[in-house]
């Protein structure tokens, strides 16, 4: 088991290496990504200046580092599972072409091989911003420590939403659009205050798509620390992530090659 | 203009056949209303902040989201796409004006986005805020006229920015930067949001007069106010189109045929 586990952690890793290496060849059209979303993501932390500037109170008990801090949780924990797992958003468009059959072929997880087989440019944008964001509104220590752990489990928990999503494909036909409509869900419920989400949503944000997991549960733990709040994170977190795994291999057994030939290059 | 029409009936038949991607579309949107119309709802108690009751906000994150949903700002990547790998060249080849094909092209599609989108604008408004109080129905006509300019606008500067690739290796920054103009300066937030001395100069901009135009007219209309835009949307409209066609013919003179 931990070598196993230690094998798929070294072919992420070397996933990683080679295809930064490949971003990084064209480096112009890769720094104007980069900026680019850096540059989209700073564009709402002006709506919410001027939105609490104008109110000058607080919005459903958050201020603007509150925000801020979902932000850059949400941004950095974003950009973490674009660049290791890019392809957990394609799972879909891979079973439904065949694409599979290639990760199939080779002696190591398909899950695992296929997702971290690219890597996406504009995701080192959102890494980069909400680091960036951190510093400028000058967290405090808690809000340090929180976004150095609530980061992994938070692209963790964007993957294994995506993972989920994607793998009903196996079980209901095309289910393209369903995934990347959870995916756009993830984003949006994330980016803004837990409070202003009542009844069923919150409910389902908490529950069956873990969403409040990615940057709600790390605020309130900003906000007011305690272990049993932090081992349910880490539990949340390792439990999805291991039913995204369990239903993308059990859907697995479903799949039918469609003789596809692709090169990779 | 026959073969424009057929190229826009042509773009509609297209539209209809992909319906997964404006079904996806639809919840994308009904999802961004909806978190807004909780935030909303969280910021107000009963007051009015920057001139704006409840009702008028929700309504107006309906009508800015409508011009986004509708404007057809793909045709940047199209161009992008058609200068960088050459397939321009063949466009060039047919009996046609390259500038007003791609609006007729794209004018299908974005027909068809404004009556899906239009009949889920009005739905919602309805459903998360009621009618605005006050609003006039002989207003319709202006603010048809409105959403039309801004929507035109919108496309023809996007086509610019997207044919700067004539020009420049990297041309999305330029898409970028106006992309986030808008987004600040007009669609998430009314004008009314920001200081003062800035709203002067913003209410002469393409980037505000695109959302923030047709969507305060919806929610608080004056004819006043409605002469006031609609002849500066008319004019920045005749400027993109000059625009789009000035950079176009610049820029065709750099296309290098080498057969094939």
């Amino acid at each position: 088991m931990f070598t196993e586990v230690k094998t798929h952690l070294k072919l992420i890793l070397k996933y990683f290496t080679f295809n930064l290496s490949a971003l990084t060849e064209y480096r112009t059209s890769f720094l104007v990504q980069v900026f680019g979303m850096a540059l989209n993501n700073a564009s709402f932390a002006f709506f919410w200046w001027v939105l609490f500037d104008r109110l000058g109170t607080g919005i459903g008990g958050y201020g603007f580092t509150d925000v801020m801090f979902l932000w850059a949780v949400a941004s950095t924990g974003f950009g973490l599972s674009h660049v290791f797992f890019a392809n957990a958003n394609r799972i879909s468009g891979m079973i439904i072409t065949g694409e599979l059959d290639t990760y199939l072929l080779q002696p190591k997880n398909p899950l695992i091989n296929s997702i971290s087989a690219r890597m996406s440019v504009t995701a080192w944008g959102d890494v980069i911003y909400g680091i960036v964001l951190m510093a400028l509104i000058k967290a405090s220590g808690m809000m340090w420590v929180m976004f150095g752990i609530s980061i992994f489990t938070a692209a963790l928990l964007i993957t294994s939403i995506a993972v989920a999503g994607h793998s009903l494909t196996f079980y209901f036909g095309n289910m393209e659009a369903v995934g990347r409509t959870l995916w756009e869900f993830t984003i949006t419920f994330s980016i803004y205050p837990e409070t202003i989400f009542k009844g069923p949503v919150k409910a389902l944000i908490m529950t069956a798509v873990p969403i409040g997991f990615i940057t709600h549960v790390p605020l309130r733990l900003v906000r007011n620390f305690s272990w049993g709040t932090l081992l349910l994170l880490f539990g949340v977190t390792l439990a999805y992530a291991l039913f995204a795994f369990i239903l993308y291999m059990k859907g697995l057994r479903k799949y039918e090659s469609g003789n596809l030939i692709v090169t990779r290059m | 203009m026959g073969k424009y029409l057929s190229i826009a009936g042509i773009s509609i038949k297209n539209s209809l056949v992909y319906r997964a991607s404006v079904t996806g579309r639809v919840v994308f949107y009904f999802v961004f209303i909806f978190v807004f119309f909780s935030l909303w709802s969280m910021i107000y108690s009963g007051n009015e902040i920057a001139g704006y009751s409840l009702v008028q906000m929700i309504w107006y994150v309906c009508m800015t989201e409508l011009v986004v949903f509708c404007s057809g700002s793909e045709i940047f990547g199209r161009m992008n796409h058609e200068v960088k790998s050459g397939e321009i060249a063949y466009r060039l080849l047919r009996p046609w004006n390259y500038i007003f094909m791609q609006f007729a092209d794209m004018l299908g599609s974005m027909a068809f986005s404004a009556s899906v989108f239009t009949v889920m604008a009005v739905l919602l408004g309805f459903v998360f805020a009621g009618p605005i109080q006050g609003f006039n129905p002989a207003s319709v006509p202006l603010i048809v006229i409105s959403f039309v300019l801004s929507i035109t606008m919108n496309f023809f500067i996007c086509m610019s920015l997207g044919l700067l690739a004539f020009y420049f290796e990297e041309n999305s920054p330029f898409y970028f930067i106006y992309q986030k103009l808008l987004f600040v300066f007009g669609m998430l937030l009314p004008i009314e949001f920001l200081p003062i001395w800035t709203q002067g100069i913003l209410r002469y901009l393409p980037f505000s007069l695109i959302t923030w135009g047709p969507a305060r007219m919806v929610v608080n209309f004056s004819y006043e106010y409605a002469f006031e835009i609609i002849p500066m949307q008319a004019a920045w409209c005749v400027f993109s189109v000059l625009l789009a066609m000035f950079v176009f013919s610049r820029g065709v003179r750099k296309v290098n045929v080498h057969g094939g």
